[in-house]
């Protein structure tokens, strides 16, 4: 028997890792193979090929690996998880990589792709429903490349099921992963005492669960059921709710000021994130879960106040009582 | 229970509660926070000046934000705790100040879907408060009504986060189609902006039912529709004149005027006490029609013409039977 193998990229990112480490569980280790400039950790005892991406002549040198290595299922999991400065070499990787990638899984006939995603591929936007479907329209803000070049990841990869109906391809947006061992500009707010927050405004936003997360991704990688799929906590929580939880000292800032504001904090080299992704916490794009529900079987198991109450647990061991635990 | 369940109310003896709400609302909060807000303060009132800092100072704001608010809100945000908070101003409306008469509650559904149609009037959004409170009050089984509110509402800075959190939701297709899925009373107003905000000389003049967007979802859901007319709201504000120019770089689609607004500054936000009556109807079975009725321009218009009629009528039968604006 042939052709059964899976092969991880992204696999120094959090979910990949922990992807690759659950698959090293439950699978044979010679049916895994590592994709990426990093490598894995030795005692998994997955092959690893070091392929950049971004390098011009990369689609043939993945054509020819996973040929050889009779790869069945590519999971594509190379994506930042935090807005990055050079915005050029992140476009490089997050689109152009996957696009390298597709086309060497098309020629290869690798007839299962897994595509990670970002729900915030949907945009923040005032006319948005209160939950997102995958039939939705996807439209962020063009002014966010870190979102732009995600979207632009996920066309390539429906212009290639398009293009090539054996090949099915299945996409996972997942929503912002807060919770032990998750490190990104979105949990770094957390680690702040003064938080500036949005006057007037207070979204209900999705934290998930890192185990929920590789929990859908292992259960998606299983079935490959090609299409859209939302991955979301089971319940939303307000923003301001999940600031006080994390006992914050908020500081309210009109609007207009935050966008200029984290524009130039952006610019200087001190803010998070640019200014356009004000919108993320000032709209909302709590997305549905209903079909991964469905056709994954995946239910969370963890709501968003879970994983906040885990990530503050994980972050401050020792608090004397934080806020968070006096319900439990 | 956990000990922190045990605390007696800040609240006790204050007002009359309803035992099976309050029961089900502590169940759904899982603890009361007031006692974080007391050991906060006692916290830093025993440490003294000297041992008062950031992170105690965040502990007490949030002990006494979670002292009105859940630390768990539902998909769409309604805060049981914190509109348990709000309840007793608005039932002070209800019962002294516009002296709420209501009639024909009974004919809301026990169980099961149910979509409440009603005229839209008073500038502000109090009407659909009042109908959620005749609902949650009068009705024999004491069911929640959730209202969608307009985008001009519920997309307000300031105003959005608190209509979210005392349970009323954004009015799109999808939203309603949601709750009445789950079998939920949704209350709509069809008339829009147009009815909200009709001049003083328009009043009780019911505008067009928008294009039927409410019948549709009626037919897809099955849920019966149950005309509601409200009278004495249009005289709570009476808008004699509106600034356009105004209103829209604030996000709204007008700045009333009316005899005490603006000339009373913000004296001028409180409602006139008129004597508000809210009839219901007998309801209006829409499962006979099946879901695809919903695709029939000309059935939905019809019905939509229907249900304004019944409105409109119970509307004049009221006004004829009115004697005074202040007193009924």
């Amino acid at each position: 028997m042939s052709l059964r193998r899976t092969a991880v990229t992204g696999i120094a990112s959090l979910l990949g890792s922990r992807v690759l480490r659950r698959l090293a569980e439950i699978r044979p280790p010679d049916s895994l193979v590592a994709i990426d400039v990093a490598a894995p950790p030795p005692a998994l005892g997955v092959r690893h090929h070091a392929v950049d991406f971004t390098e011009p002549a990369s689609d043939q040198r993945l054509l020819e690996l996973l040929r050889e290595e009779e790869v069945e299922t590519v999971v594509h999991a190379a994506f930042f998880t935090s807005p990055r400065r050079d915005s050029t070499y992140a476009h490089e990787l997050e689109s152009i990589g996957t696009l390298n990638l597709l086309a060497a899984a098309a020629a290869a006939g690798v007839p299962r792709v897994i595509l990670r995603s970002f729900t915030t591929v949907y945009g923040a936007r005032g006319d948005n429903p209160n939950f997102l479907t995958e039939e939705h329209r996807l439209q962020p803000s063009p002014a966010l490349s870190w979102v732009r070049d995600k979207l632009e990841a996920e066309q390539h990869a429906a212009a290639f099921a398009r293009r090539y109906p054996g090949m099915s391809v299945t996409v996972l947006r997942f929503a912002p992963l807060v919770g032990p061992g998750v490190h990104t500009f979105y949990t770094r707010i957390f680690d702040h005492r003064v938080v500036p927050l949005l006057m007037g405004y207070d979204p209900l936003v999705q934290l998930l669960h890192p185990d929920d997360a590789v929990a859908a991704f292992v259960a998606a990688i299983d079935q490959a059921p090609g299409g859209a799929y939302n991955v979301v906590p089971s319940r939303p929580i307000p923003i301001l709710t999940a600031y006080h939880l994390a006992a914050k000292i908020p500081v309210f800032v009109p609007h207009p000021l935050a966008y200029a504001g984290a524009d130039l904090l952006w610019a200087a080299g001190l803010g998070a994130a640019p200014g356009a992704f004000v919108d993320y916490v000032r709209y909302l794009f709590v997305a549905d879960g209903e079909k991964a529900r469905q056709r994954l079987g995946f239910i969370p198991r963890h709501s968003s106040r879970d994983s906040l109450t885990a990530y503050l647990r994980y972050r401050h061991p020792h608090a004397a009582r934080p806020a968070a635990e006096a319900a439990s | 229970m956990s000990e922190s369940a045990k605390v007696v109310p800040l609240t006790k003896g204050r007002r009359r509660r309803r035992p099976e709400v309050r029961r089900a609302e502590t169940r759904e909060a899982g603890h009361d926070a007031s006692e974080g807000l007391l050991v906060a303060l006692a916290r830093v009132l025993q440490a003294g000046g000297g041992g008062v800092n950031w992170a105690r100072l965040a502990q007490v704001w949030s002990a006494f934000y979670f002292a009105w608010h859940s630390e768990e809100v539902d998909e769409f945000g309604y805060d049981p705790k914190f509109a348990q908070t709000i309840l007793p101003f608005f039932e002070f409306l209800y019962t002294m100040w516009w002296r709420v008469e209501t009639s024909g509650v009974e004919h809301v559904p026990d169980r099961g879907p149910a979509l409440i149609v009603a005229n839209h009037s008073g500038v502000l959004p109090w009407d659909g408060i009042m109908i959620n409170l005749a609902v949650r009050h009068e009705h024999p089984a004491r069911r929640e009504c959730r209202m969608l509110a307009l985008d001009m509402f519920a997309l307000l800075p300031f105003l959005a986060p608190l209509l979210a959190q005392s349970g009323a939701v954004r009015a799109n297709p999808e939203n309603g189609e949601r709750l009445l899925r789950k079998g939920e009373v949704v209350g709509v107003f069809p008339e829009g902006v147009k009815g909200v905000g009709k001049a003083f000389k328009q009043r009780y003049r019911l505008a067009r039912f928008g294009r039927g967007g409410f019948v549709r979802l009626a037919l897809r859901t099955g849920a019966p529709i149950v005309p509601c007319a409200v009278v004495g709201a249009e005289e709570i504000h009476p808008k004699i004149a509106s600034v356009d120019w105004l209103g829209r770089p604030l996000g709204l689609p007008y700045l009333p005027i009316t005899p005490t607004f603006p000339l009373l500054g913000p004296l001028g936000v409180i409602p006139l006490p008129a004597k508000w009556s809210i009839d219901f109807a007998d309801p209006i079975p829409m499962d006979t029609y099946g879901p695809e009725g919903s695709e029939d321009p000309i059935l939905v218009n019809r019905l939509s013409e229907q249900v304004r009629s019944i409105v409109q009528g119970m509307v004049d039968s009221r006004l004829a039977r009115r004697r005074s604006v202040w007193f009924g």
